[in-house]
């Protein structure tokens, strides 16, 4: 895998990089791409914190497309990876240009900018509730929906004997979020 | 699986495009005859965009934990001079 994250590997093997070992994968990138991120936004006038954020925000971005098979790479990941976070941090100065005095909005907004307001909002609120499930059932679902790993990776990890029984765990947490977040919502409606 | 289960997993099916959803028609139909179905979509939509927006917060952590290691500490000034 070494070598083949620094050239142009077709997407297929770098969301099997990703998918199979996420941190090794994303140090790898992080490596490779951040350094010129780094000398593009300070070059442009940014902070080294604004490039960490900036190539943070175009890290994840690039995770989502990779594992969700909608990458299409015709250079390097590096050279996508920075070609991001230039378009990123581009889009930044134009924000601070219009509004000289506000700090760059912080990770979730960044990137939950393009859905609508209401769904947000109520996205943060099930996240919470994400946050509060005990960590197996927490990583169970986050490693299913989003990190995307296939569900016999995730049982041979978390030693379930076969894919039909993580599959039915996957859907007892999910049935156990449900019901926190439809009693917190009740709750919320009957206090209105 | 129980029944409630089975529900969760035919929602699934259908938000996610998975290999077992209904064509749309027998989706629609469904609908009509189970009025519960299209408000426990709704629902399961929003668990899904949660879950998003969960996974988004623990990436960006992630990510800033490889930086530390990466940029941080001692030898930060010695990886600045000679990026790796």
């Amino acid at each position: 895998m070494t070598t083949s994250l620094l050239s142009a590997p077709p997407a297929t093997t770098l969301r099997q990089a990703l998918l199979a070992d996420r941190a090794r994968a994303l140090t790898q990138l992080y490596r490779q791409a951040f350094p010129a991120v780094r000398r593009l936004v300070q070059r442009q006038g940014g902070s080294a914190q604004d490039a960490q954020d900036v190539f943070q925000d175009a890290l994840v971005v690039f995770y989502e497309q990779a594992v969700l098979g909608t990458l299409e790479l015709t250079a390097s990941a590096s050279t996508y990876l920075v070609s991001i976070a230039r378009h990123r941090w581009q889009h930044e100065l134009r924000r601070r240009a219009r509004l000289p005095n506000e700090a760059l909005p912080d990770e979730s907004d960044a990137l939950a900018a393009e859905e609508p307001e209401a769904a947000e909002e109520t996205a943060f609120a099930v996240r919470d509730y994400v946050e509060r499930l005990g960590v197996k059932c927490r990583d169970m679902l986050l490693n299913f929906y989003y990190f995307q790993q296939p569900l016999t990776q995730i049982a041979e990890a978390n030693g379930y004997r076969s894919v039909r029984s993580a599959t039915v765990q996957k859907f007892k947490c999910l049935e156990r979020l449900r019901a926190s977040v439809r009693a917190a919502f009740c709750t919320e409606t009957i206090e209105y | 699986m129980r029944p409630e289960l089975e529900r969760l997993h035919l929602i699934e099916q259908q938000l996610l495009n998975g290999p077992a959803a209904l064509p749309a028609g027998e989706w629609q139909l469904r609908q009509l005859f189970d009025g519960e179905l299209a408000a426990d979509a709704a629902a399961q939509q929003q668990l899904y965009h949660g879950l998003r927006a969960a996974g988004r917060q623990q990436l960006r952590q992630e990510l800033r934990q490889i930086h530390a290691r990466l940029y941080g500490g001692r030898w930060a000034w010695l990886r600045r001079l000679w990026p790796m």
